[in-house]
């Protein structure tokens, strides 16, 4: 299968760099999906989450702030502020990523109502996990 | 002749300062380590953000009449106001570290003045800050403890503040001063003109591929980049500069290690030359003494 390659990237440094079969973004129009083969693209983010599928088939949420994202020549280049990466081996350590999560975006968003958006997106993608 | 245990008090005085300084110059030169990973790890975030930078700016410059425009790129010929955001180290012993990046501020400061600009000073450490209050001079804004631990929240928050003041007309220009680090025994003082951005130093690179814009209007889109930018190289100046103070402590705790071996060498010397005298002195005196008995 078809894949794209997909990096990461905050002022701390890389926070993920592989190939994913699909990638979901919060774009600052709308949420969209990119698939490999996409046209090229820049985009801004919101807060919110992004969400994608790696080669193996794992799926992977990562809450953000804010960034942008550049798709060209079948890679996604992700700037970020600051990411929380929706993940765990055990309850506790998936609440607290939750937790941290959840402020992030509590920062980040003015707007009630898209922060009541985002949190629910949080929830469902912390279910999956 | 001096006294034998003044000499031997100050032998384990300056051994006991050697003692520290060595100590102090490992330290820092475990944390030098550590703040170049850092710088390291961060850069991706300099390469990807320079290269979407180009390229929009590329395309906006190619499909956009009358090219880039924007109170970002203004050049104001005669500014009014300009704000000098500079970094020093919250702590001393490092050399000439801070004073490096004061005398830059102060000649800075002179030279503006001498165009009738005002100058308004925005200070990072606490050294830069204790320098200019004691000489009277007013701060606009100041933070300590940033410089230490560069957290990019609170840089970006710190420039923002001067950003708004430049995007609202109240200054004219930005320009940061640190001294960065260049090797491990080499610091660079940097002034960078932050604001307005000379776009003929924006490096454009040319791609085929029309790129999508979303939102549509690109300038929105260049000027959110632009705000991120600067925010970044407020946090990577400052993670250099950490890097710089690091490696110009770790060189003047080397040279006051060196100096205190030095130091006890000498005196260990001079203690050694004290104690012969004694010895002849008393020899003598026995002799003398024995000469006398005769």
């Amino acid at each position: 299968m078809e894949t794209l390659k997909l990096e990461i990237v905050t002022p701390q440094g890389l926070i993920f760099d592989g190939d994913v079969k699909n990638v979901t973004f919060p774009g600052e129009e709308g949420e969209f999906g990119v698939l490999p083969r996409h046209a090229s693209l820049l985009s801004l983010l919101k807060p919110g989450v992004i969400e994608f599928e790696k080669a193996d088939g794992k799926k992977e949420s990562i809450v953000i702030n804010w960034g942008h994202v550049k798709v060209d020549e079948n890679k996604a280049t992700v700037l970020v502020d600051s990411a929380v990466a929706l993940a765990g081996d055990t309850e506790s350590e998936i609440a607290k990523a939750l937790e941290e999560a959840k402020e992030l975006v509590e920062k980040a968003s003015e707007n009630k109502a898209a922060l009541a958006t985002v949190e629910a997106r949080i929830e469902k993608a912390a279910k999956n996990l | 002749m001096a006294n034998l245990k003044d000499i031997k008090r100050k032998i384990t005085s300056v051994k006991n300062t050697q003692k520290t300084t060595r100590a102090m110059k490992l330290v820092s030169t475990a944390k030098l380590r550590r703040t170049e990973e850092l710088a390291k790890r961060s850069r991706a975030f300099a390469n990807a953000i320079n290269d979407t930078l180009a390229e929009i700016s590329y395309s906006i410059h190619k499909y956009k009449v009358g090219g880039i425009q924007g109170r970002y790129f203004e050049d104001i010929e005669l500014p009014a106001v300009i704000d000098i955001i500079f970094i020093t180290a919250d702590k001393g012993l490092c050399g000439g570290f801070n004073y490096q990046t004061i005398k830059a501020v102060k000649n800075l400061i002179d030279e503006y003045e001498n165009k009738k600009v005002k100058i308004r000073l925005r200070a990072i450490g606490k050294k830069g800050i204790e320098y200019f209050q004691f000489q009277g001079v007013e701060l606009h804004d100041k933070v300590v403890g940033l410089s230490a631990s560069p957290d990019y929240k609170q840089a970006a928050d710190f420039i923002s503040v001067s950003v708004e003041a430049f995007l609202k007309g109240e200054t004219d220009g930005i320009i940061l001063v640190h001294n960065g680090y260049k090797t491990m025994i080499a610091q660079e003082l940097k002034v960078d003109h932050i604001l307005p951005i000379d776009i003929s130093k924006i490096e454009m690179k040319e791609s085929n591929s029309m790129m999508e814009l979303e939102p549509e209007d690109g300038e929105k889109v260049l000027e959110s980049l632009i705000k991120k930018y600067l925010e970044y190289n407020m946090y990577y100046s400052l993670i250099d500069s950490l890097a710089a103070e690091h490696s110009a402590r770790m060189q003047a705790m080397d040279a006051a290690t060196n100096n205190a071996k030095e130091m006890v060498e000498q005196l260990t010397i001079s203690y050694n030359k004290a104690r012969q005298e004694s010895i002849t002195t008393e020899l003598i005196e026995i002799i003398s003494g024995m000469e006398a008995m005769k």
